[in-house]
């Protein structure tokens, strides 16, 4: 209901709005755009990831801040060079499930009876089917690396996008500017690209947000299991090759924890990001906190009976 | 006049924006007899099931009560804790909501839901819950057989049928019916206000009925209130609005709505549209509408006057 | 009863799609299926291994619809070919070892997620702004972040390794006898609590998060006013009418989250060295055993079916219309 809801605020003035008057997506798009900047220009001033700098399994020290792996590599190197694959990867499966779902999605949605028929359940059936077992049997089949990795990952998880975008275009075919547009006699694909896509545009947003949490956490996971390239410096494998390496028996944590912290990091933010934006276009909870915000002006507590605000 | 059973004095309530405050209700006063049936009507929008629900004072966020009195058998509803409104809600205050479908909770049965509200407030076993709970039903013409059944298994009469029989369970003093047949079609409609009419007779509960359908409410009350724009502009027995309407308002209503034996005469709306509780117009509320204004009715607000037995009026210039 | 049957309907569709998934992965490869496969293997597997791969695929001279009525035909005898990595066991058997830990590692710690983080959820939304409400959400949802595996190593390094609190893996000790002894009992939950404890706090925001939104949505509902103006006490209010009714939506969610929830489970079931289909899993994938990665998939998938399918009996349970609808 809050995601139909949320249609109203269309756009993405709703997202900046979000940013400016919410806390919480304020400090998603804070620490966002933190591990943003060291994806992009971080491997310029870290040094190679892949030299041999030291002995391995060093603690952290002046020399090495997060000091060394099992193969005597610079750890803190090695986390920002995987910052950008990771994100990179993220990112582009996010947007690559949205679009797929949406393609799903919306087509059923608006085009309804039997393609809609037809195609909700084909994604309800991949919605069904565990992604993650899924994703590592066709994994295994591919040459290994980040674009193995990111194509598995859009294939099994763009569905409950797809999901969501239909009941999403249902709720928008019965508003009434799409109706009048239809009267009018507008093109089905004009009407479409004009009057549907465009005023999913927040909630499309919001899903490419969820499903980056998704996609890295999975390209993690996968990437855990030896099924990414393991030559490759991303979160994903420094964490295959901590756990390789008994990073456990060693008492190397700074092997493992680093690269985790990071992953709960940006998920974290991502989510953070969503949530405050939900608060800020769910109108329900926007008219609450406005109310809330006058009783506390008025020093009168919000009980669960109409509150009595003597007027000055 | 005896005791009033409820007196509400200057109430104003406010929805809070981030604007600002929109004032709902605007300065009501209201009194209410044991036993007296008395309608309000009004545009929808216009504030009157704010009234209802702000008098029970369960109006959800963002409304708060800005400022008045509320007295309910000589309690002030206003000041009331928590535990004491919930003593006096449904025991002494119920209250028919206009969608029943709505309003009954959708996964237990209406059995559960009638007995819960009576164990709530008195000591008695489940059993004897249950069958009084048979027997309300009953006494709104449901058989007992269908304490078993869920909201959706009912038809729509059947279901505000068990709204009212909700409403009685705890026999208050007085119950607001908030548009209790605006779902119904015109034969179900009819058949419910009559029956609620006999057990109002038998049981001598006072009614508030709040409707859009001012000719339905002129049939059913004692007493009427027309709500204009959240204000209060015309407050009289049935009969006196049914036959000599003061404010220009109620009488373009009356031609709005013409009643089922009226002599020929086509319905005939008021002009323009009821105005946003956001940005009111100043002075009189319906000046922009009115046939008769003057150039005082823009500036400023008319005061609630008496113009007969009983009868107030919010109008300076009608006669 | 007509809905039940629809949705068991689905669920031998959903099973029927894995099974066509299983029979065309190996044969969508590039080049020639047989070959390519064979060639991965050449020097490491002898010839027995290299047979048995080729019957467990079906890769005959058949035409392509014949193999598939046979692969098809294996499968319903219970027949998923042989193990590499395990040669000669055949994968059934390899995956029936492991399958009952798994089923109960992930099947107790998400009932035990999800009922706790429901309950959080009613919490945080009958007193909004509370302590429960400003700091739970966000703190579960950094919790919640981490990936299973990375929260399972952390908490076997501080809790297993330095403090010594909990064994450092497996299912049991290895000097303890099985059976239905209190002893044994006791050595397994004891084996199965921080495995356990790391899968319920990951997903524990998640169902908080469902139900606190769906709740608050649902407190400004009529019947939930009702209730209130009725003079019902707070908790009658807040359980019986708002979290009744909230709770329809998070079983709904329950069923689907279900496969995301294995799928992470098996990951932290490697960190544990439990002894369930993660750990096969990642000897499937270190070994190139497409077999047995394979059949994994299936009987997780079979798995997450068939609990779909009992979640199904639940919301029938729970939801009346639904009950009257389908009949």
């Amino acid at each position: 209901m809050s995601r139909a809801d949320a249609t109203q605020a269309t756009g993405l003035g709703a997202w900046a709005h979000a940013i400016r008057r919410d806390r919480k997506a304020l400090s998603g798009a804070i620490i966002l755009a933190v591990f943003a900047l060291v994806g992009i220009a971080g491997p310029w001033f870290a040094g190679d990831p892949s030299a041999l700098v030291g002995v391995p399994l060093q603690p952290p020290s002046g020399a090495h801040w997060l000091g060394t792996n099992g193969q005597g590599q610079d750890v803190l190197a090695q986390l920002i060079a995987g910052t950008r694959v990771s994100l990179a990867v993220g990112f582009g499966v996010g947007l690559a499930v949205v679009l797929l779902g949406a393609l799903v999605g919306v087509t059923a949605g608006y085009f309804g009876d039997r393609v809609d028929a037809l195609l909700s359940v084909f994604s309800n059936v991949f919605l069904v089917l565990p992604g993650l077992p899924l994703a590592i049997v066709i994994a295994a089949y591919l040459p290994s690396g980040p674009f193995t990795v990111a194509l598995v990952l859009t294939l099994t998880g763009w569905a409950w996008n797809a999901r969501v975008l239909r009941a999403q275009t249902l709720a928008l075919r019965r508003r009434d500017f799409v109706a009048a547009a239809v009267v009018a006699g507008e093109s089905e694909w004009r009407l479409l690209l004009v009057e549907i896509v465009p005023n999913m545009l927040s909630v499309l947003v919001a899903q490419v947000i969820g499903s980056t949490v998704y996609a890295i956490g999975a390209q993690v996971g996968l990437e855990f299991l030896g099924l990414g390239d393991v030559a490759r410096v991303t979160w994903g494998t420094m964490l295959y090759w901590a756990q390789n390496d008994a990073a456990l028996l060693t008492g190397s944590w700074w092997t493992f924890v680093p690269p985790g912290l990071c992953v709960a990091l940006v998920g974290f933010a991502l989510t953070m990001l969503n949530s405050g934006f939900d608060e800020i276009t769910n109108p329900r909870l926007q008219l609450e906190r406005v109310w809330r915000a006058f009783l506390e002006r008025r020093g009168v507590p919000a009980g669960r009976s109409t509150p009595v605000v003597r007027e000055p | 006049m005896s005791a009033p059973l409820l007196s509400v004095r200057d109430l104003c309530v406010d929805y809070v924006t981030e604007n600002g405050p929109v004032r709902a209700v605007d300065t009501v006063d209201l009194d209410l007899s044991p036993g007296e049936i008395l309608g309000i009507a009004g545009e929808s929008g216009c504030g009157k099931s704010t009234l209802a629900q702000a008098l029970l004072r369960t109006l959800p966020p963002p409304a708060v009560i800005a400022r008045g009195r509320v007295t309910f058998e000589g309690r002030d509803v206003l000041a009331m804790s928590e535990p004491e409104l919930r003593g006096m809600r449904w025991r002494r205050m119920s209250m028919v909501f206009q969608s029943a479908m709505d309003a009954l909770n959708p996964v237990t049965t209406i059995g559960e839901q009638l007995a819960d509200t009576i164990l709530a407030h008195e000591p008695v076993s489940g059993t004897e819950a249950r069958r009084r709970a048979g027997a309300l039903l009953e006494r709104v013409g449901i058989p007992a057989e269908r304490l078993g059944s869920y909201a959706h298994q009912l038809s729509g009469g059947m279901r505000q049928r068990v709204g009212i029989a909700l409403a009685l369970a705890l026999e208050p003093a007085l119950v607001i019916l908030d548009e209790p047949t605006t779902a119904l079609d015109v034969i179900v409609e009819r058949e419910i206000l009559a029956h609620i009419r006999t057990l109002q007779r038998t049981l001598g509960f006072a009614v508030i009925y709040i409707t859009h359908d001012l000719a339905r409410m002129l049939q059913f009350s004692d007493r009427v209130a027309i709500f204009y724009a959240a204000r209060l502009v015309e407050v009289g027995p049935a009969a006196t609005i049914a036959t000599a309407p003061r404010h220009p308002y109620t009488r373009g209503l009356l031609r709005a709505f013409p009643r089922v034996h009226a002599e020929a005469g086509a319905a005939e709306s008021i002009p323009g549209t009821p105005p946003s509780l956001r940005t009111p117009p100043p002075g009189c509320r319906f000046h922009p509408r009115c046939p008769i204004a003057v150039e005082a009715c823009r500036r400023e607000r008319p005061a609630l006057l008496e113009v007969g037995p009983g009868h107030l009026a919010a109008c300076p210039v009608a006669r | 009863m007509h809905y039940l049957l629809r949705r068991l309907g689905f669920y031998l569709l959903a099973a029927w799609a894995a099974l066509t998934i299983n029979f065309f992965l190996p044969r969508l490869m590039p080049g020639d299926p047989a070959s390519t496969l064979f060639a991965r293997f050449k020097g490491k597997l002898d010839p027995a291994a290299i047979e048995a791969l080729r019957a467990t695929f079906g890769l005959t001279d058949a035409p392509l619809w014949r193999q598939y009525l046979t692969s098809l035909g294996h499968v319903l005898q219970g027949d998923l070919g042989v193990s590499i990595a395990y040669f000669p066991s055949p994968v059934a058997e390899v995956i029936g070892t492991g399958l009952g830990w798994t089923l109960f590692l992930a099947g107790s710690a998400v009932i035990v997620s999800f009922a706790i983080g429901t309950l959080l959820g009613v919490v945080a939304a009958w007193w909004r702004r509370g302590w429960a409400d400003s700091w739970l959400p966000s703190t579960l949802i950094f919790v919640g972040a981490f990936p299973y595996f990375w929260l399972a190593m952390a908490a076997l390094y501080v809790l297993g390794f330095t403090l010594g609190w909990f064994p450092l893996g497996h299912a049991y000790s290895d000097d303890a006898v099985p059976g239905w002894t209190w002893a044994f009992t006791a050595d397994v939950l004891r084996h199965a609590a921080l495995p356990m404890t790391t899968i319920v706090l990951v997903t524990l925001g998640g169902w908080l998060l469902t139900m606190r939104n769906t709740m608050i949505s649902l407190l400004g509902s009529d019947y939930v006013n009702l209730a209130r103006a009725k003079g019902l006490p707070s908790a009658q209010v807040a359980l019986r009418y708002a979290a009744r009714n909230a709770l329809l939506p998070s079983v709904t969610g329950f069923g689907m989250a279900l496969g995301f929830v294995l799928g992470g489970s098996l990951l932290t079931e490697i960190v544990f060295s439990y002894p369930g289909q993660g750990y096969l899993l990642v000897q499937a994938v270190r070994a190139q055993d497409y077999p047995l990665m394979q059949g994994i998939f299936l009987v997780i998938t079979l798995a997450v079916l068939g609990t779909n399918w009992l979640v199904d009996l639940i919301y029938l349970w729970l939801d009346p219309r639904t009950r009257d609808a389908g009949s």
